[in-house]
């Protein structure tokens, strides 16, 4: 009875967590800002579901992979969104880095003496 | 069937209603921000629907769905980046 009560608490936050990620996906204005709204609803709401499921079963099999999913989605998450962020700024502006240096100009920072040597 | 997670699972289909109205109106980025938001629910929507209904074997799906998710939104970030 309290498992049932306890994993439907975490089962509502990870619905009023989605909820939520979903209105401001809906709601901001270009994609960057969409972006943000996207990882609650990837690292936040799997993890309580996760809960719910270890909450309701304990340790068991299904636990075990939901916590592999949920393994799987925390590592993509990041990657993924910074890989989203880069490809937004190259479409927009040509490259991803701020200024007109190019990468060869910005990574050697030695005199030019020294560099021509 | 677990009543809570079936629920869960449903609510959680409703949320994507507006990434999908994004993903058909919005400009690319926002149609690939879109695409991911709803892979990472659809993930959740599998589990909670796995729970639901006591099939362990359904656990495959969200596991797969879940590194796949990965891989295919790289595919479409890169393709963005360099070809749309």
């Amino acid at each position: 009875m309290v498992r049932d009560v306890v994993a439907d608490v975490l089962l509502g936050l990870a619905v009023v967590t989605v909820a939520g990620s979903a209105l401001g996906v809906l709601l901001m204005r270009d994609a960057y800002q969409k972006l943000h709204f996207v990882t609650p609803a990837a690292l936040v709401a799997p993890v309580l579901v996760a809960l719910a499921v270890l909450v309701q079963m304990g340790l068991y099999e299904n636990t075990g992979e939901t916590c592999l999913a949920l393994f799987f989605m925390v590592i993509a998450g990041p990657y993924l969104s910074h890989a989203t962020m880069r490809a937004i700024r190259v479409r927009e502006k040509g490259d991803w880095r701020s200024g007109t240096a190019s990468w060869p100009e910005m990574a050697n920072t030695a005199p030019r003496e020294e560099r021509e040597q | 069937m677990v009543l809570g997670f079936a629920a869960a699972a449903v609510a959680m289909l409703i949320c994507i209603i507006p990434a999908g109205i994004v993903l058909a109106r919005g400009d690319l980025p926002e149609a690939v921000v879109a695409y991911e938001f709803i892979t990472a629910v659809t993930v959740m929507v599998l589990a909670l629907l796995a729970q639901a209904f006591q099939r362990s074997s359904l656990f495959e799906l969200p596991v797969l769905l879940a590194l796949l998710m990965f891989g295919s939104g790289l595919v479409f970030v890169r393709a963005m980046e360099r070809w749309l």
